[in-house]
C-alpha cells in the first residue's frame, strides 16, 4: 500500500535529525568522546597494530639487517624447517589433547560440585589453589616429582617397574598435559560454575515436570545454556596451551626434549639468533591457523547456542 | 563523516609511526649531544718524587697521598707525607717519621681534620746464610696532623685482635663521632673509640669487600649477599650489621664507594662514577670514565670535593717502564663548552683494557670523530639478558658503530650480515693485507671477506714432549683418545677434573660431532660415548690438596703427558721448553682436521657494522688497531709482552729484539751476556736468555699452524651437554642413554639453525 503523505513527512523528519545530528553541540560531544576515545585508540595502534604491520614486514625480508624484500621465501624456508614442523606437531598435539581434556573435565568438576555432595567448598578450593601458586614453585614441584630420581619413579619402583626418565623421552608431553590440567581446572570449573547457575531455573523445573532424563537435561538444556562459556572456556584454553611453554622453558630450557619443543621455542629461539625474518614468518603462519580455529569455534557455539540466545 | 574518520585514522597511525621512527633514530651516528654536562679532566702538576704510592686518603677538600722512595745508594726506603689542596691548587711534601722497618698500611680523614694511619712496624734477625730466623711484626695506630705530618698519637692494636701477630687490616675507617672501624681478613669488623676502647666486634661469614664512612658520617661496609653485593650499616646500637640498604643494587660488579661530598657516596663502578644518597635509595650517574678519557683500569682512588668535583689518583703500568702516577681533577663543564665531534658507537659486552686505551689516545688526538662506549655486561645480573639485548640492538638503530667480537658469536654476525666486509676500507686506507699474518686474517674471514680484526693475539694448544707423540701439529680426538685411554688419569693432564676434561674434548672440537650441511649431529655415536666414559675416568673434583710433586718435575719422569696453555710469547715458548726438559710439540685441542691450535685475540677484537650510519669514522678508529704505529707499540723491548702484533714486520722485529743479547760488564770489564728476565711455573724457574733461532722458527711454525679462533661455541650447546652428562657422570644412566639425550635435544638446536 502506498502513502504519499507519509513518505514526505518522512524524509521531513530525515532532514530534521540530520540537522539535529550535526548540530553544533552534537558536534562538540562527538569531539570530546574522540577526545577520550584517543589514547585507547593511539594505544592499540603503538601497542598491538604497528608492532603486527612491523611483524609482517620483518616476515617478507631476508633479515633485519640488509632487509631485502624476500616476498615468501621465509614463509616457505620456515615451512620446510625441521624444527618448525616439530613444534608445530607437538603444539598440535598438545592442545588436541589438553585443551578439550580441560574443558570436558572442568565441566565434570562444575557438574559435580553443582550437586550436593559433601566438602562442596573445600573442593573449590582445592581445585584453585594452582593457580595461586607462582610458576616458578610449581614448576620446582615438578621437577622434583617427575626427576629421573624423582617421587613418581619410585612409586613405580614400589611396583618393580623400570625408571622412566620422565621429562627426556616421550613421557615427557604426558608431563607437560598432566601439568597444563593441574594448572586450570580449577579456572575453568570456576567458570562453568557461574555458567550453570546463570541457566534459568523455571526450564529446569518444567524439564523435570515433562519427565526428562538427567541426560536429556544436561544435553538439551544446560550444554546449549552454557556455549557461550564452553566456547570462552575453549578459547582460554587454547590461548593457554600456548602459554605451557613457559613452564617447559623452566623445566628444561631452550632446547627440551624433541616432544616438547612448542612453537614458541621455535620464535624465542630464532629472536635470540636475530631470525626474526623466521620468527616473524612462524608467528604469522601461528596466527593465521588461530584466527581459523578461533573462527570454527565461534561458527559452532552460534550454531548450537544461537535458539537460547536473546 | 567517514571520510573525515578515515582521516583521523590516517593521521593517528602516521603519528604513531613517526613516533616510533623518531624513538628508533635516537642515538644514531650524529653529532654529539650539546645539552646536559660533561666531565673534563685536569691533569694536576704533581711535584712529588717518588718511585711508588702506597695509600691515598681525603681531608675534606686535600688529598693525601703515602709516598715511598727508594735509595739506591744506600739501599734504603723513606716514605712522606704528599699534601695537595684541591681547592687552592698547591701541594707540598711532608715529612713523615716512618722507620725503615715500617710501612703504612692503611690511611683515613678523620672528622676533626686529621690523618688515621695503621703503621706495621716488623723486625727479624738473620742467621749466617741471610735466611730470616725470627719474625716479629706489631700494628700501631698514628694519628697524623694533616697540617704538618707530625705523629700526635700512637697506640699499640695489639689489644684490639686476638692474634696481632697474624692479623692483617684490611680497611680503615672512622666515623663522625671519632670512632675507628677496623677490618680484619677474617671477616671481622672491630670498633673502638678514639682511646682504642673497644665497642663492639662484629663477625662476618661472607668477605667483607670494602669500608667506607658516609656523607652522614656512618660507617658502612660492601658485602656479598644472596642477591649480589650489598652495602650495609655497622650499626653501634645494636652491635650488628643492618639490614642491605634498600635502591643500591650492586649485582656482582666492582663498586667502589668514597665519602661523598654532595651525597652520601661517591660511587665507582669501573665503567662510570655515580653519587649514592641513602636517603632517598637513589644513584645518580656523574659521567662515565671514558667519556671523560680516563682509563678505568688505572684509576686507584677517587673522591668528591666539597665543590662537586671529582679527583682521581690514576697508576699506568706499562710492560717496559715504571708506572706513572698521575692525580685527575674531573671538571663539571657546559657540553656546549667543549669542541663537538661526530659520535662513533663501540658496543661490547665489556671493553678490553688495550681498547679502553686505545679509544682514549683516539678520543684525545682525533678532532673529527669522538668513541663512545656502549657496555652491556659489566656488572650485570643476568649476562644472557644482556647478550640478548646486545644482540637485539645490533638489529635497530640502536647499532653500535663498532661491534667487539669478543666472547660474542662471531659467525653468527657474520651470517646475519651483522658485520661489514672491511677489505674495502684496508684498501681505500691503503692497507695492504699482504702486511698482516695470512693465517690471522683468515681465521676471520668468510668467502674471502674479512669480519674482524685484532691487534694482537696468542695461541691455545695442547702441549706434550715430542718424543712421546712425534713432530706433530695437530690430532683428532679418536687420536687423542688412543694416546691417553690407558693412561692413568693423574698422569694425563695436570689440575685434570672430569668436566675440564671434557670440556677440553669436545666443545673445541663442536664440528666434528655437527654436519650443518645435511642437518645431521651424531652425539649418540662412538666417538662422543668414548669421549664420554674417557672423562668418567677422570675424578670429579681435582684434588688440589693431595701432597705431589712440582709441575716441571712430574713432566720431566712422564707423570704428566698433556697440558693445555698458551704460548703469549717467545719467552714463554722458551720456558715451556725448559720446564719440558726437551723439545715440545704442539698438539691443539682434538680436531677432526688436526687444526687445533687455536688463535686467542690478545686486546680486543672488532668488526664494523653494516648498520653503521657512519662507516668511514668507525674505520678511522679501527684501523688504528693495526696500524704501522700501533702494532709497532706492541712490540716489546724486553720480549715480556703478552701476545704477538698481527703485522708481519712488527712481529719480525719483536722476533729480533728476542733474539737480541742483553750484557752486562763484570768486574774485569768483559761484556757477559745476561738473562733478559725470569719466567717460573711452580716449582720451576728459569733465567730468560736472547733466543736462538730454532726457538724463534718453532714459535713461527706454531703461529702459522693456527687457523681458527677460539671460544665461539654457542652456550646453548655447552649447557645441554653439561646438563645431559651429569645423571652418566653420577652412574645414573649409560653413556649410550646420556649421550641419546644430548642427541635428540641437539637435534633440536640443529634442525632449527639449518
Amino acid at each position: 500500500m502506498h502513502f504519499p503523505g507519509k513518505g514526505k513527512k518522512d524524509r521531513t523528519l530525515l532532514k530534521s535529525q540530520k540537522k539535529k545530528n550535526s548540530s553544533p553541540r552534537t558536534r562538540r560531544g562527538k569531539l570530546v568522546s574522540a577526545g577520550y576515545l584517543l589514547p585507547s585508540a593511539l594505544g592499540v595502534l603503538l601497542f598491538f597494530v604497528l608492532p603486527f604491520m612491523i611483524v609482517i614486514f620483518y616476515s617478507v625480508v631476508d633479515n633485519p639487517i640488509s632487509m631485502q624484500f624476500v616476498f615468501f621465501d621465509n614463509f616457505v624456508s620456515v615451512f620446510r624447517n625441521n624444527a618448525f614442523k616439530q613444534a608445530a606437531r607437538n603444539t598440535m598435539t598438545f592442545s588436541l589433547v589438553a585443551v578439550p581434556l580441560a574443558v570436558v573435565l572442568s565441566l565434570m568438576l562444575a557438574m559435580m560440585l553443582e550437586s550436593k555432595i559433601p566438602f562442596r567448598s573445600q573442593f573449590r578450593t582445592f581445585f584453585l589453589s594452582p593457580m595461586m601458586v607462582p610458576i616458578a614453585s610449581v614448576v620446582l614441584i615438578w621437577q622434583v616429582l617427575f626427576h629421573y630420581n624423582g617421587m613418581m619413579n619410585e612409586v613405580l619402583a614400589l611396583f618393580q617397574k623400570d625408571k622412566i626418565d620422565w621429562l627426556n623421552s616421550s613421557f615427557a608431553q604426558v608431563v607437560i598435559v598432566v601439568l597444563f590440567l593441574w594448572k586450570n581446572l580449577g579456572y575453568n570449573m570456576i567458570l562453568f560454575m557461574s555458567a550453570l547457575s546463570s541457566i534459568p531455573k523455571d526450564i529446569l523445573e518444567v524439564a523435570v515436570l515433562e519427565s526428562a532424563t538427567p541426560f536429556q537435561i544436561f544435553w538439551h538444556i544446560k550444554l546449549r545454556y552454557m556455549s557461550s562459556t564452553i566456547l570462552f572456556v575453549t578459547i582460554m584454553s587454547l590461548i593457554n596451551s600456548f602459554k605451557v611453554f613457559r613452564e617447559i622453558y623452566l623445566l628444561k630450557g631452550d632446547y627440551p626434549y624433541d616432544t616438547m619443543y612448542m612453537l614458541q621455542h621455535f620464535m624465542n629461539n630464532t629472536f635470540s639468533r636475530l631470525d626474526y625474518q623466521k620468527m616473524s614468518a612462524a608467528a604469522i603462519m601461528m596466527a593465521v591457523v588461530m584466527v581459523i580455529i578461533i573462527g570454527i569455534l565461534f561458527l559452532t557455539e552460534n550454531y548450537f547456542g544461537k535458539d537460547v540466545e536473546g | 563523516m567517514k571520510k573525515n574518520k578515515k582521516l583521523l585514522t590516517i593521521a593517528i597511525t602516521a603519528f604513531s609511526a613517526m613516533t616510533m621512527l623518531w624513538g628508533c633514530g635516537k642515538g644514531s651516528g650524529s653529532e654529539e649531544e650539546t645539552s646536559g654536562y660533561v666531565y673534563v679532566p685536569e691533569y694536576v702538576e704533581m711535584d712529588v718524587e717518588c718511585n711508588y704510592i702506597n695509600s691515598v686518603a681525603a681531608v675534606g677538600d686535600d688529598v693525601f697521598m703515602n709516598t715511598v722512595s727508594w735509595n739506591e745508594e744506600t739501599g734504603e726506603s723513606s716514605n712522606a707525607l704528599y699534601k695537595y689542596d684541591m681547592l687552592e691548587g698547591k701541594g707540598e711534601v711532608l715529612p713523615l717519621a716512618l722507620d725503615e722497618n715500617s710501612n703504612v698500611n692503611g690511611m683515613v680523614g678523620t672528622a676533626d681534620g686529621n690523618l688515621l694511619m695503621v703503621v706495621n712496624i716488623y723486625s727479624y734477625e738473620q742467621d749466617e746464610n741471610g735466611e730470616i730466623t725470627d719474625y716479629h711484626s706489631e700494628m700501631e695506630l698514628w694519628k697524623v696532623s694533616a697540617e704538618d705530618g707530625s705523629v700526635a698519637e700512637s697506640k699499640d692494636l695489639s689489644g684490639i685482635f686476638d692474634d696481632p701477630e697474624n692479623t692483617y687490616v684490611q680497611n680503615i675507617c672512622a666515623d663522625g663521632q671519632g670512632n675507628i672501624y677496623l677490618s680484619d681478613g677474617d671477616n671481622g669488623i672491630h670498633v673502638v673509640d678514639q682511646g682504642l676502647n673497644k665497642i663492639c666486634d662484629i663477625k662476618l661469614e661472607n668477605w667483607i669487600r670494602s669500608m667506607t664512612a658516609s656523607k652522614e658520617g656512618d660507617v658502612y661496609i660492601t658485602t656479598y649477599g644472596e642477591n649480589g653485593l650489598e652495602l650495609r650499616k655497622v650499626d653501634l646500637t645494636t652491635k650488628k650489621l643492618g639490614e642491605p640498604v634498600e635502591g643500591f643494587n650492586g649485582g656482582y660488579g666492582n663498586q667502589e664507594f668514597s665519602v661523598g661530598a654532595t651525597k652520601s657516596f661517591l660511587v665507582d663502578d669501573s665503567s662510570k662514577v655515580s653519587v649514592f644518597d641513602l636517603s632517598t635509595g637513589t644513584e645518580e650517574e656523574l659521567f662515565k670514565w671514558l667519556d671523560a678519557d680516563i682509563n678505568s683500569d688505572s684509576v686507584t682512588q677517587r673522591g668528591e670535593l666539597s665543590d662537586g668535583r671529582v679527583w682521581a689518583v690514576t697508576r699506568d703500568y706499562s710492560a717496559d717502564g715504571p708506572a706513572s702516577v698521575e692525580l685527575v681533577l674531573l671538571n663539571r663543564k657546559d657540553a656546549s663548552e667543549v669542541p663537538q665531534k661526530e659520535k662513533i658507537t663501540y658496543g661490547a659486552m665489556w671493553v678490553d683494557s688495550n681498547v679502553k686505551k686505545a679509544i682514549i689516545d683516539f678520543n684525545k688526538t682525533n678532532e673529527k670523530y669522538r668513541i663512545t662506549v656502549k657496555e652491556y655486561g659489566n656488572g650485570v645480573e643476568d649476562y644472557q639478558a644482556a647478550l640478548t639485548q646486545f644482540n637485539a640492538d645490533l638489529t635497530t638503530a640502536n647499532c653500535p658503530d663498532i661491534i667487539s667480537l669478543s666472547n660474542v658469536d662471531f659467525h653468527m654476525y657474520v651470517s646475519k650480515g651483522v658485520l661489514e666486509d672491511l677489505y674495502p676500507y684496508m684498501e681505500k686506507s691503503g692497507i695492504n693485507k699482504e702486511d698482516y699474518l695470512e693465517n690471522i686474517l683468515k681465521a676471520y674471514e668468510e668467502d674471502g671477506k674479512l669480519y674482524g680484526i685484532l691487534s694482537g693475539f696468542y695461541v691455545s694448544s695442547t702441549l706434550a714432549k715430542e718424543s712421546k707423540v712425534g713432530d706433530k701439529t695437530g690430532w683428532t680426538l679418536e687420536e687423542m683418545l688412543e694416546f691417553a685411554q690407558d693412561k692413568d688419569p693423574e698422569s694425563v693432564f695436570p689440575y685434570g677434573s672430569r668436566s675440564s676434561i671434557f670440556y677440553y674434548c669436545i666443545y673445541n672440537n663442536i664440528d666434528e660431532f655437527i654436519d650443518w650441511e645435511s642437518g645431521k649431529c651424531s652425539f649418540n655415536g662412538e666417538d662422543f660415548i668414548k669421549t664420554m666414559e674417557f672423562a668418567a675416568k677422570f675424578p670429579e673434583e681435582y684434588d688440589y690438596q693431595k701432597e705431589r710433586e712440582g709441575l716441571s718435575a712430574r713432566i720431566r719422569s712422564d707423570k704428566i703427558l698433556l697440558m693445555d696453555n698458551s704460548i703469549t710469547s717467545v719467552q714463554e715458548y722458551q720456558m715451556i721448553t725448559g720446564m719440558f726438559g726437551e723439545k715440545v710439540a704442539f698438539l691443539g685441542y682434538p680436531n677432526s682436521e688436526r687444526k687445533g691450535n687455536l688463535i686467542q685475540p690478545a686486546g680486543g677484537c672488532m668488526g664494523l657494522a653494516s648498520k653503521s650510519k657512519n662507516k668511514d669514522g668507525a674505520w678511522e678508529f679501527m684501523q688504528v688497531m693495526i696500524s704501522e704505529e700501533y702494532q709497532n707499540s706492541l712490540v716489546s723491548e724486553h720480549g715480556n709482552s703478552y701476545g704477538f702484533p698481527i703485522r708481519k714486520d712488527a712481529l719480525e722485529k719483536q722476533f729480533e729484539l728476542d733474539m737480541t743479547p742483553d750484557y752486562y760488564e763484570d768486574g774485569d770489564g768483559n761484556k757477559v751476556e745476561s738473562a733478559k728476565t725470569t719466567w717460573g711455573w711452580d716449582d720451576f724457574q728459569m733465567e730468560i736468555m736472547a733466543a736462538t733461532q730454532e726457538e724463534v722458527d718453532a714459535v713461527k711454525k706454531l703461529i702459522d699452524s693456527a687457523e681458527k679462533v677460539a671460544g665461539s661455541v654457542d652456550e646453548q650447546l655447552v649447557n645441554i651437554i653439561t646438563e645431559e652428562s651429569e645423571p652418566f657422570f653420577k652412574g645414573q644412566k649409560s653413556a649410550k642413554e646420556a649421550a641419546d639425550i644430548i642427541q635428540n635435544r641437539i637435534q633440536t638446536y640443529v634442525n632449527e639453525n639449518s
